[in-house]
C-alpha cells in the first residue's frame, strides 16, 4: 500500500466544504434541524444540505437532473477539488484516473418524483424519461461526465459502508497497475425511500440523535456529497495523508442488525490494521460508526474493547451530520482527515451521558491533540463491513 | 496480466444449446433455510442458486470465497414497490422490503445462510456492469489471494420502469474467479487485461438476442458458452472476447488450451 491523497472535500448540512466542518465542530453547532424534507411529515430531525432547492447543474449536464446529481456537482465545486482533479488529468491524462463512486439509493428520489407524474399509460412523462439517472451508477456517470474521465467507471452500492469500500477497490485498482489514480467518492440525499423505510424499521430518532448517550433512541438521517483523489504516491510527492490500510468483512449474521458480539466489525479492523502492519496501539484517533441506535453504539463498543486499549480516542461525529448513509464513509474520512491536519478530534455531539452498558470510554468532548494515524469505521445493512486507517505524511 | 481460473454457474440460461426459462428450471428451495427465505425477494433467490452452482462445481467452500454482485438498476420490483407506496399518504413502507431493497442484499443474505465473513461488494456500471463486475472480481482476486464470486444479474422492469431499462428476461450468471494454485478441481485458464480501443457487446447466441434484447446482465453469456462448450467439445483454440468498459476501453478474456482445462496455467 502506497497509496496518497491529494485532494478532498464534503459538503453536508454542516454546509459546503471543509471550512464549514471546522467551524461547526470548534462551535458545537450540529447541522441537524427538525424534518422540513417536502412530502414527509415524519417527527424526526435531518441533516439537509439547504441550498440544494436552488442549485442549478450547468447546461451540458442537466439532462442527469436529479436532488442526488445537484448534491454532486455542489460537492465537486468545493475546496479547489475540480481544479485538483483537472491538475492531475493534465499530469496524467484523462484515461488513467479511474472513477470509484458510492452511493445507498442513488437518484431514487427523482424515481418517487416520476411515479406521482406518471402519464395515463402508467409510463415516466418526457421529463423523467432519464435513462443515465434512473439506476445506481447515476453518481458515477454524473462524475465522469461533470470532469471528462474517461477510466473504468463504477458505483459501488453496500448500504452504509459504501465509500468506506471505495478506498479499497480504489487500491486495489491502482496496485494492479491499469489506473494511476482514483477519483472516489461518495454522495446521498434525502428521499422519501430512505426517511419512511427507516421509520418502518422504527430506528429514527424524534430527536437530533445522540451517539454513544444511555438515552440515545435512534438515528437522524442526513444527505452528504465526499470526494477524495487517491494516487500512486510516487505521483503525489507534495500529499499530506496516505491510507495505510483497509479491512472489509461480513457479519453472517441479520440483514439489518449487528453481530452482536461485533465479529464482522472485529475482522474489519483487525485486517486493517493487519495490511497497515500496525498494533492497535498505534492507532490514536477512531471516527466510529456511531449512528446512535441502540444495538450498533453497544456492539461498536464491545468490539473497540476486544481491540484496542482504553486511552485510545474514540467518538462519532453523527451529531454533527446525522447518519449519511452511502457517504458516511467520504465525509467522516474528510472529518478524519481535517482533525489530523488541524490537530483537533471532535468529541461526540448530544452524548451527555455515555451509556454505563459499553465497555470502551468514548470521547464526548472536543480535544486538542496533535495525531499521525487514525481509523475510520463503516458498517451496513446486509452486515457490510468496512475499515480505513489513515496517515500523515511530510512533516 | 494476470492468470486466473474460472468456473460458472447460470440461471436463465442455455443447456447445450437450448434456452431455458425458470419455468423449465425451477430455483431449489432448499438453498435458502426457511427463516431467510420466507423474507428473500426473487432477485435473492436466483443470485443465491447461481452462487450455489458455482461453489459446487468448484468444490469450494463458499465462506472461502469473497462475493461481488452486479446488477446496473438493483432489484426493479422493490423500486417499483417503493415508489408506488410513496405517492401518497399515509406511505406505509414494509419494514422486510425496505431491508431488501439495499444493492447488496443478495451478498448479505449469502453470507448469513453459508455463514460467511468474507468480504462482499455490490456494484452498478449501467451499460457496463457485467463487464465492470468481471473486472472488480478478477482485480480482487489477483490482489488478494482469495477466490472471488461474482453475479451479472438483472431482473425484468416493471411496466412503469420499461421506459428506462426494457429488460423483460430476468438473468443471473455467476463466476469463481482465483489465482491458480488455489484449486484442485477442473477450472479454465484465462487472462484478462484492458485494452484502449471501442468495441461493442460480443453477439449472443441467435437465440438469446430477442429475450436480452436491452438487458444489462447479459454480456458475459457468450463468455459462459465458450467455456461451456470447452466441457462437450475439446478444442486447443483459445477463445478470446472483448467487452466494452467504456466508449473507449474494453476488457480482453482470452481463455487459454480450453479442450485441457485446469492442466496448464502459466
Amino acid at each position: 500500500m502506497s497509496l496518497a491523497i491529494t485532494g478532498y472535500t464534503a459538503t453536508s448540512g454542516l454546509g459546503c466544504g471543509v471550512e464549514c466542518i471546522q467551524g461547526s465542530i470548534l462551535g458545537n453547532r450540529s447541522g441537524l434541524r427538525k424534518n422540513d424534507f417536502p412530502g414527509c411529515d415524519l417527527e424526526t430531525w435531518i441533516g439537509r444540505v439547504g441550498v440544494l432547492e436552488t442549485t442549478l447543474l450547468p447546461r451540458h449536464l442537466e439532462h442527469l437532473d436529479s436532488r442526488n446529481n445537484r448534491l454532486t456537482w455542489l460537492g465537486l465545486q468545493q475546496d479547489g477539488f475540480l481544479a485538483s482533479v483537472f491538475e492531475l488529468i493534465d499530469r496524467i491524462g484523462v484515461d488513467r484516473i479511474g472513477v470509484v463512486m458510492a452511493t445507498s439509493t442513488s437518484s431514487i428520489g427523482r424515481t418517487e418524483e416520476a411515479y406521482m407524474h406518471l402519464d395515463d399509460s402508467g409510463l415516466f412523462p418526457a421529463k423523467y424519461c432519464q435513462p443515465e439517472v434512473h439506476n445506481l451508477h447515476s453518481p458515477g456517470i454524473f462524475v465522469a461526465e461533470a470532469t471528462g474521465l474517461t477510466g473504468p467507471s463504477l458505483t459501488i452500492s453496500t448500504a452504509c459502508s459504501s465509500s468506506a469500500k471505495v478506498f479499497a477497490t480504489a487500491s486495489r485498482w491502482i496496485n494492479h497497475g491499469f489506473v494511476d489514480a482514483v477519483l472516489l467518492g461518495g454522495i446521498d440525499s434525502l428521499c422519501l425511500s430512505i426517511l419512511y423505510g427507516f421509520n418502518s424499521l422504527e430506528l429514527l430518532s424524534s430527536g437530533p440523535c445522540r451517539p454513544f448517550d444511555m438515552r440515545r433512541d435512534g438515528i437522524s438521517i442526513g444527505e452528504a456529497a465526499g470526494f477524495a483523489l487517491l494516487v500512486r504516491k510516487d505521483l503525489a510527492p507534495e500529499a499530506e495523508f496516505e491510507l495505510l490500510g483497509y479491512g472489509e468483512s461480513s457479519d453472517a449474521y441479520h440483514m439489518s442488525h449487528p453481530h452482536p458480539e461485533g465479529k464482522g466489525a472485529i475482522l474489519a479492523m483487525e485486517q486493517s490494521l493487519k495490511r497497515a502492519g500496525l498494533p492497535a496501539s498505534s492507532i490514536e484517533y477512531i471516527n466510529l460508526h456511531g449512528t446512535a441506535s441502540r444495538a450498533n453504539d453497544l456492539v461498536e463498543s464491545y468490539a473497540l474493547s476486544r481491540l484496542f486499549p482504553t486511552q485510545t480516542l474514540a467518538s462519532s461525529t453523527k451529531g454533527w451530520t446525522g447518519h449519511t448513509l452511502g457517504a458516511a464513509g467520504i465525509l467522516e474520512t474528510v472529518i478524519t482527515l481535517e482533525s489530523m491536519k488541524h490537530g483537533l478530534l471532535p468529541g461526540t455531539l448530544n452524548c451527555d451521558h455515555p451509556d454505563p452498558e459499553f465497555k470502551f470510554p468514548i470521547l464526548t468532548e472536543n480535544t486538542q491533540k496533535p495525531i499521525r494515524t487514525a481509523m475510520m469505521n463503516s458498517f451496513g445493512f446486509g452486515g457490510n463491513n468496512a475499515s480505513l486507517i489513515f496517515g500523515r505524511l511530510n512533516d | 496480466m494476470t492468470l486466473l481460473a474460472l468456473v460458472y454457474g447460470v440461471h436463465s440460461f442455455l443447456t447445450g444449446r437450448r434456452f431455458v426459462t425458470e419455468s423449465d428450471a425451477p430455483l431449489q428451495p432448499g438453498l435458502i433455510p426457511p427463516r431467510e427465505r420466507r423474507r428473500a425477494p426473487q432477485s435473492v433467490k436466483m443470485a443465491v442458486e447461481v452462487l450455489d452452482q458455482a461453489c459446487s462445481m468448484a468444490a469450494v467452500s463458499p465462506a472461502s470465497a469473497a462475493t461481488v454482485f452486479s446488477s446496473a438498476m438493483g432489484d426493479m420490483q422493490i423500486t417499483d414497490y417503493l415508489c408506488k407506496v410513496l405517492v401518497a399518504p399515509p406511505r406505509l413502507v414494509s419494514p422486510t422490503r425496505f431491508h431488501n431493497s439495499v444493492h447488496n442484499a443478495t451478498t448479505g443474505y449469502w453470507s448469513i445462510t453459508r455463514n460467511s465473513h468474507a468480504p462482499t461488494s455490490a456494484i452498478s456500471a449501467l451499460n457496463y456492469t457485467a463487464s465492470m463486475v468481471f473486472l472488480e472480481a478478477a482485480v480482487q482476486a489477483a490482489e488478494e489471494d482469495l477466490p472471488v464470486l461474482m453475479v451479472s444479474q438483472e431482473m425484468a422492469a416493471p411496466a412503469a420502469l420499461r421506459t428506462i431499462c426494457p429488460s423483460d428476461t430476468p438473468i443471473s450468471l455467476a463466476l469463481l474467479l482465483s489465482k491458480p494454485g488455489l484449486f484442485s478441481a477442473p477450472l479454465a485458464p484465462f487472462r484478462f487485461g484492458i485494452q484502449r480501443k471501442s468495441t461493442d457487446w460480443p453477439a449472443l447466441h441467435p437465440d438469446l438476442d430477442e429475450p436480452f434484447k436491452g438487458n444489462f446482465g447479459s454480456g458475459l453469456l457468450p463468455l459462459l458458452a465458450a467455456i461451456a462448450s470447452a466441457d462437450s467439445v475439446p478444442s486447443n483454440a483459445p477463445a478470446s472476447f472483448e467487452f466494452p468498459l467504456s466508449k473507449s476501453a474494453c476488457l480482453t478474456v482470452s481463455l487459454k488450451n480450453r479442450g485441457n482445462i485446469g492442466a496448464q496455467y502459466e
